[in-house]
């Protein structure tokens, strides 16, 4: 037999390298060190982005089968829910061109008033259409991923919405693709209004609350005049989302005894689950609003801190 | 060389195969399937399956790697997937001398808490970097593995198999 037919051949006796529990040390250490950067400093960017280009190409050959598969479902849906399909959207185009010969003459008769008032104009945002090709597999956030990115034109920040509200925000932009965290992320947040009394807040992502998550309007006071079926929109004090978006309905406010504040459970109007079709709008130019200087602090006195 | 009675003499490993094993368990680690939280991760057999079998070959720096692809694949906490692979691995060379010795069946019930505490590493660091909890069926994901495990040593193995010399009966 010759002798390169064994498997086990002897292991080397001097060139052993480091040690195994040393090389644990160091690649722990650099694993804790590279997690410590991406979450509290956000320095690996440029990693994360050199890796995914590496990545891309295997990551578009897997999508295929996955989307030949869906695509082949959908083939053999019936013809009969194609056809409802049809006669629901074609109703609702009817009531959406109703509205929008409405808003038309309510867009005219505005720009008039605010002329006369002397008002700014309101903003036109820009927008591109995109579509959702699937959910990130991290299950410890709420986020999707798009078929636009650095190329297509997408800054990081973008709104994003679907036909019935606000989505999300772009929160990470690689060349060809871009990842969008969902308002029920828990580490997602933003302003509204509420359209009814017109009252600020800030709402906050809450995958936990009821089933598949939802929102949570937070630090608003126990007695505040908010009821469960109010609307909320953006209310653009941001900067960044236009003024006037819908994000959520309100399903249930807890008033307790032993808090300062009301619990105020909402559900976005978007479609958080299965959003296909979106639009990804440009964030409003630094200059739209000027913004208020920031008040000087007030000295520190002495003594106060140490 | 001591070896367990009734082993079967293995031919040596091809380098390129391990190789591509293992970009074909990263390719399908990949698959878009959205957000099932207990699929089994097909990268951690394959690390625990080649750092036992080939522990000079496959160690702790392309575990370190893998999981940095992973981290960026799943847009998770960069280093939270390369943490976890390296403690395996270094899991799977400590007890590549004892492993080997068990059959196929008791191995997989002796690589099962590896796994297990491969990914309860991933799930402490989420949970303490600010993520929520998904729920328990990530519980399942370490008992797949293990189930893998046979499948794994029997396909993984296969080239191995090979007569050093193939006739007209053993064409393979």
């Amino acid at each position: 037999m010759p002798l390169g037919t064994l498997e086990r051949s002897a292991p080397p006796f001097f060139k052993q390298g480091p040690s195994a529990l040393s090389r644990l040390a160091v690649y722990s250490a650099l694993a804790v060190f590279l997690m410590v950067a991406d979450a509290r400093f956000q320095l690996t960017g440029p990693l994360r982005l050199a890796v995914a280009t590496v990545l891309y190409p295997i990551q578009w050959a897997m999508l295929k089968p996955v989307e030949l598969a869906s695509r082949g479902s959908g083939y053999f849906q019936s013809l009969q829910e194609a056809q409802q399909e049809l006669d629901a959207a074609r109703q609702r185009m009817t009531q959406m061109g109703q509205r929008a010969n409405q808003a038309e003459q309510l867009e005219l008769e505005n720009g008039r008033l605010r002329q006369l008032l002397a008002l700014r104009d309101r903003l036109q945002t820009p927008a591109q259409a995109a579509e959702v090709i699937y959910d990130t597999a991290d299950p410890f956030t709420r986020r999707v991923v798009i078929d636009r990115g650095q190329t297509g034109g997408v800054e990081p920040g973008s709104p994003v919405m679907d036909e019935a509200g606000v989505l999300g925000q772009v929160t990470r932009v690689f060349p060809l693709v871009s990842e969008v965290t969902l308002l029920v992320d828990r580490d997602q947040a933003i302003p509204v209004l509420n359209i009814r009394t017109g009252a600020r807040g800030v709402a906050y992502g809450d995958p936990v609350a009821g089933n598949g998550g939802g929102m949570e309007l937070r630090f608003m006071p126990a007695n505040a005049d908010v009821r469960a079926d109010d609307v909320l929109t953006t209310s653009g004090v941001d900067g960044l989302y236009p003024p006037g978006l819908p994000v959520a309905r309100v399903v249930r406010v807890e008033r307790r005894a032993d808090s300062a504040f009301a619990r105020v459970y909402c559900v976005p109007l978007a479609q958080v689950q299965g959003a296909r079709h979106v639009v990804v709008l440009k964030p409003l130019p630094e200059n739209a609003l000027p913004r208020p200087e920031p008040a000087h602090p007030a000295p520190a006195k002495r003594g106060a801190r140490k | 060389m001591i070896m367990p009675r009734g082993e079967p003499l293995l031919m040596p490993v091809n380098p390129v195969f391990i190789g591509l094993s293992l970009v074909v368990g990263l390719a399908i680690n990949l698959l878009p399937l959205g957000r099932v939280v207990w699929t089994p991760d097909l990268l951690m057999v394959l690390l625990v399956f080649w750092g036992v079998h080939q522990p000079l070959r496959i160690g702790m720096g392309v575990a370190f790697v893998l999981g940095l692809c992973m981290d960026v694949a799943q847009s998770a906490l960069l280093g939270q997937h390369a943490l976890a692979y390296t403690v395996l691995s270094f899991a799977a060379i400590a007890i590549h001398r004892r492993l080997l010795w068990y059959s196929v069946p008791s191995q997989a019930l002796q690589v099962l808490p590896l796994f297990a505490l491969a990914h309860a590493i991933e799930l402490l660091l989420r949970l303490v970097s600010g993520g929520i909890f998904p729920g328990w069926w990530i519980f399942l994901a370490p008992l797949l593995e293990a189930v893998l495990w046979p499948m794994a040593s029997w396909v993984l193995l296969a080239p191995q198999r090979r007569p050093p010399d193939s006739d007209q009966n053993r064409p393979l």
